[in-house]
């Protein structure tokens, strides 16, 4: 083993490869404003900005992000390192530099490619996504055109299209209905094979149940209302017209805390049925026509803001 | 299917035999053989998308009521379209601008690029023949050629910026019925059939009718046909007045019973052909035989309005024995009432063109108002006051709307006063089940010629139905020739949102 | 390079490893230039040819030349620190091929790139290009394989970073030229422990290995 013989002692090298490095990093941040601003909040010399809460980006612009590019630009995937889920990645820009040029709409690469036509191979969002409305893209370029700020309220932009709300179509949780219908699923079973036809789940993703009588008409009376009682903590309508049910059942209407909706038309229940139901705390609306009630009764339904259909005279 | 059609007596024998079947193709009769076994692969049942919405039936009773995905607003639907379309500009959209324009030459900008059915050169622009006045809580525009309708109008949302891309009868019929402008998708009533069953298993679950001074609807049968859907769910053509169905009843010296009897006959026969074939078209066939057996029943009593009280006949203005709007829409409400899930009402003579003097928008129009204002209302009235407007979606439109310039066919200035077909914006109104009343959505420009507010798309008026019936339009499809069929179609939709209560 | 003695260089390195080194450094030059200016069918094909070398280097590493050898250089932890120590301490070690420390790059580097490689077969840019196995694999996970495709680069750049510091350490600080041999394949004889028998295996066998790289990789590919 000899000794080793170079040109530069070690420390010496060492700090070599520092500065070496240093000029690299600061080469790249030059050339990548991106890994600029990365390498900036890595050290705490910048802070990434914040949206405010009734900023104009937060209510306008950060919806239209997340449903039309954080698919591709967000959390799960960065496309061209672009990521538009937070107004501080959207302002940082991608692998090409920045896509937003405060106040500069025309240098915007964003704008550019969500205005190029659809044909267009480079057209934002690409083809097979949602595209953006003419009115997302307004909104979009006046935020831009007005600073690209993440505080700048609302109400500080003039000439915002309407806000449409979207709907939130509910997701379909089979298993969690199904873990909520287990309970009472072999009564279900049961009487929907006594009553073919008369029960139903009101949808897939609940446990609650509709029980449409007036299907089997005069057949079905107070006796059979009652075969349905282990179902009753779950009833949310309740069809009744043209039925034999009477005032005996009023007590088993009671019963229902779920109830939502009942029908009554051409019944021959009475006051004593109302009266049962004015109990009932969710209860929201009542049909009567051609069933025998009178006004005090269903004056103290409404009393509690259910909506009643006919005037409870019986022809 | 090529299976019946066969008349030869040896296949038939074969059929027969059914024990000698392995013998028969093992003899591997040549082309006879192939044959045979090629008719009788079925279709295997297709498998939909992963994110497609299973609906699991038992074949033999396709119309049980089956639950939606999430809670409902609207459980039926009650369509009312008025085949032809009417007039916008002379019903719903008041466009004082385009009155002081009226008998002016059409602006070039209107004319360029665009494709008209027959207006030829440049025509004349032509405001509302009638007097528009504001009316109801929510101040809304109207004609005054539906005072009955009006009465109704804080149910109602109009929706004045719908749109289409076709401009021709047919087509647009289809788009509007059917998703798309080509015969062979499913109707809506098929779709939500489909879907949701039918409460009533004693009557059909999609019944249209038709009321017409001439023609049926252009597209025909295709409206309200079930596609790629299995048949079961097609819709039912009633009449209102006779016989509901033709051939309904029991031919005569054939009891009920016998009946029966033939039909359990006839029942074990297709049963057989299913197990050895499992083409669920057999199945299908079985279903609606037994059905018309429910029906002969049930139906004859739900379409029989005789059985009214005279002042609602009067209220209606429906006369039994005659085919009107009037009946049909009488029709409706009891079948609404006794569990049908899906009914549909068209009525031809909307198609103002002003070639015949009854169907100017002068003469033509009036009438056809005349004819449906008062049962229209009466409908909503009914289905109001019986607490079932709450859950039942009412529609009442055409396939596209009329221009705001006065037709000349072929360049010539017509004897009778007509417009001609416009898809760049029409009006439709909506009721009940879940839709705000009281207003209307989206605007058109001064002249009433393209949407400037909240166009809405035919598909995005199918996803809101949808979405109010309890479906999620992107989820609900039928795997057919390897595509998840939707409603809504290939191209993206928008729930409209500011029409939902 | 001053060569004080008269006596020729020995030779070290053969020539399939030597091409087989600079083929990598230009290729993942070539791979990175393409991707990032967006050339992805060149990217590709880079990718590819890398895919089959680093095949054919892992077969040399078994069947070529001894400094080629895994068995070579490729040495425990606990030697690897003793060598290390050793050098920060100023004594130096002398190793026909890789030292112990040297080692440790190529086998992190080597499984660095084929990791490389292969998460690139299945990459997508969420556009239009996705790499040849893309199919194969379910859209989630392409993007998540994706996701680390990038992250690997970045450690890529870090090991090589390392490993040009390491090359400048030895040449400036130890006087020892490993860039040299590498290229022509002959080490200056002081650096080299005296008697050491190297074997070479044939060139033939390096075609025939190549060969069945190629072959391999168009066995995944189809």
């Amino acid at each position: 083993m000899s000794r080793a013989k170079g040109y530069l002692p070690a420390w010496l090298y060492l700090a070599c490869v520092v500065l070496v490095t240093g000029l690299g990093i600061a080469g790249a941040m030059a050339l990548r404003p991106a890994f600029a601003n990365s390498v900036k909040e890595f050290f705490g010399l910048q802070a990434a900005p914040v949206a405010a809460p009734s900023s104009f980006y937060l209510t306008r612009v950060a919806p239209l992000f997340e449903a039309h590019c954080a698919s591709c630009h967000g959390e799960r995937r960065q496309k061209a390192a672009l990521r538009l889920d937070s107004v501080a990645f959207a302002l940082r820009g991608g692998r090409h530099g920045a896509v937003i040029q405060p106040g500069d709409v025309k240098n915007s690469e964003l704008m550019h490619r969500i205005t190029l036509p659809p044909s267009d191979d480079r057209a934002m969002p690409p083809e097979g996504k949602t595209p953006l409305s003419p009115d997302d893209v307004t909104v979009i370029r006046l935020w831009i055109a007005g600073g690209a700020s993440p505080a700048m309220l609302a109400t500080a932009i003039k000439g915002a299209p309407r806000l449409v709300r979207e709907v939130a179509i509910p997701t379909l949780d089979a298993e969690a209905a199904r873990r909520q219908r287990q309970v009472l699923a072999p009564d279900v079973e049961r009487l929907s094979r006594r009553y073919p036809g008369l029960l139903t789940y009101e949808s897939r993703n609940s446990a609650g149940l509709e029980l449409n009588a007036a299907l089997s008409g005069h057949a079905f009376g107070d006796e059979d209302l009652k075969a349905f009682t282990p179902l009753f903590s779950r009833l949310v309508r309740l069809d009744l017209s043209n039925t034999a049910v009477t005032d005996a059942s009023a007590r088993l209407l009671a019963a229902m805390p779920s109830l939502r909706s009942v029908r009554l038309t051409n019944s021959k229940a009475g006051d004593d049925v109302i009266a049962a139901l004015a109990s009932l705390k969710s209860l929201k609306s009542l049909t009567v026509t051609g069933s025998k009630i009178s006004q005090q009764a269903l004056s103290q339904l409404r009393s509690h803001g259910v909506v009643i259909y006919g005037d409870g005279d019986a022809r | 299917m090529a299976m019946s059609d066969m008349h030869s007596p040896f296949v038939e024998r074969c059929k027969l035999e059914a024990d000698n079947r392995r013998q028969f193709l093992s003899w591997g009769m040549g082309g006879l053989g192939a044959f045979f076994l090629n008719a009788a692969m079925a279709a295997p049942a297709p498998k939909p998308g992963a994110s497609a919405l299973q609906i699991k039936r038992d074949p033999s009773t396709p119309l049980t009521p089956l639950p939606p995905p999430f809670a409902p607003k609207a459980r039926r639907v009650i369509y009312l379209h008025m085949g032809g379309s009417p007039s916008q500009l002379d019903l719903f959209d008041y466009k004082p601008e385009l009155i002081k324009y009226n008998g002016r030459d059409c602006p070039d900008a209107l004319l360029k690029g665009k494709r008209f059915a027959f207006i030829t050169g440049i025509p004349k622009l032509m405001g509302t023949l009638f007097p528009f006045h504001q009316t109801g809580k929510s101040g809304a525009w109207m004609s005054d050629r539906l005072p009955h309708l009006e009465k109704h109008i804080d149910d109602l949302c109009i929706i004045k910026s719908m749109r289409t891309d076709q401009f021709n009868h047919a087509p647009a019929q289809l788009l509007m019925q059917t998703g798309d402008a080509r015969v062979g998708h499913a109707s809506l009533g098929s779709w939500v059939s489909y879907g949701l069953g039918t409460q009533n298993q004693n009557l059909p679950g999609f019944i249209v009718m038709i009321s017409s001074t001439s023609t049926v609807a252009n597209a025909g049968k295709p409206l309200w046909g079930s596609g790629f859907l299995p048949s079961v769910y097609q819709g039912v053509q009633c009449r209102a007045a006779g016989e509901p169905v033709l051939y309904l009843d029991n031919p005569k010296g054939v009891s009920r019973a016998q009946r029966r009897q033939v039909l359990d006959a006839v029942d074990e026969i297709n049963r057989d052909t299913y197990r050895q074939f499992g083409n669920p078209e057999t199945v299908a066939r079985i279903a609606q035989y037994e059905m018309a057996y429910r029906m002969q029943m049930e139906a004859s009593d739900a379409m029989d309005i005789s059985r009214e009280p005279k002042q609602v006949l009067a209220r209606y203005g429906a006369e039994p024995g005659k085919t009107s709007f009037a009946n049909n829409c009488l029709v409706a409400r009891r079948l609404a009432e006794r569990g049908v899930r899906f009914i549909q009402l068209y009525h031809w003579g909307w198609d103002s063109h002003g070639t015949p003097v009854d169907q100017g928008v002068n003469v033509g129009l009036a009438d056809n108002c005349r004819a449906t204002d008062q049962a229209t209302a009466a409908l909503l009235a009914d289905l109001k006051s019986s607490g079932l407007l709450e859950d039942t979606l009412v529609v009442w439109g055409g396939e596209f709307g009329r221009t705001p310039m006065q037709e000349n066919r072929g360049g010539q200035e017509m004897k009778y006063i007509g417009r001609d077909h416009h898809p760049q914006a029409f009006s439709i109104w909506l009721a009940g089940g879940g839709i705000k009343g009281g207003m209307s959505h989206g605007a058109t420009d001064d002249l009433g010629y393209e949407v400037v507010r909240d166009p809405v798309e035919v598909r995005d008026l199918h996803a809101s139905m949808l979405y109010l019936l309890g479906f999620d339009y992107r989820s609900f499809s039928y795997p057919y020739q390897g595509l998840d069929q939707k409603l809504t179609g290939v191209k993206p939709a928008r729930i409209v949102s500011d029409i939902l209560a | 390079m001053p060569d004080n003695a008269p006596k020729p260089g020995v030779y070290v390195w053969d020539a399939p490893t030597r091409l087989f080194h600079w083929s990598i450094v230009v290729l993942i030059f070539v791979s990175w230039l393409s991707a990032d200016q967006g050339y992805m069918k060149v990217h590709l094909w880079s990718g590819l040819t890398l895919l089959v070398l680093l095949l054919f280097r892992i077969g040399w590493g078994f069947a070529g030349a001894t400094t080629a050898r895994f068995s070579n250089f490729l040495h425990s932890p606990g030697r690897v620190m003793a060598y290390v120590k050793t050098v920060l301490g100023g004594e130096r070690q002398l190793h026909a091929g890789h030292n112990p420390a040297g080692g440790l790059m190529v086998a992190v580097l080597l499984l660095a790139l084929l990791a490389q490689a292969l998460t690139g077969l299945v990459a997508n840019d969420g556009l239009k290009f996705s790499g040849p196995l893309a199919l194969q694999v379910s859209v989630d996970q392409s993007d998540q394989l994706t996701q680390i495709h990038g992250a690997i680069f970045n450690f890529m750049l870090v090991l090589i970073w390392l490993h040009l510091v390491a090359i400048g350490f030895y040449l400036l600080v130890k006087g020892e030229n490993l860039v040299g041999p590498m290229v022509t394949g002959k080490k200056h004889h002081a650096h080299v422990p005296e008697g050491v028998a190297l074997v070479f295996t044939r060139p033939v066998i390096a075609l025939a290995l190549l060969a069945l790289s190629a072959a391999c990789a168009a066995w995944i590919l189809l």
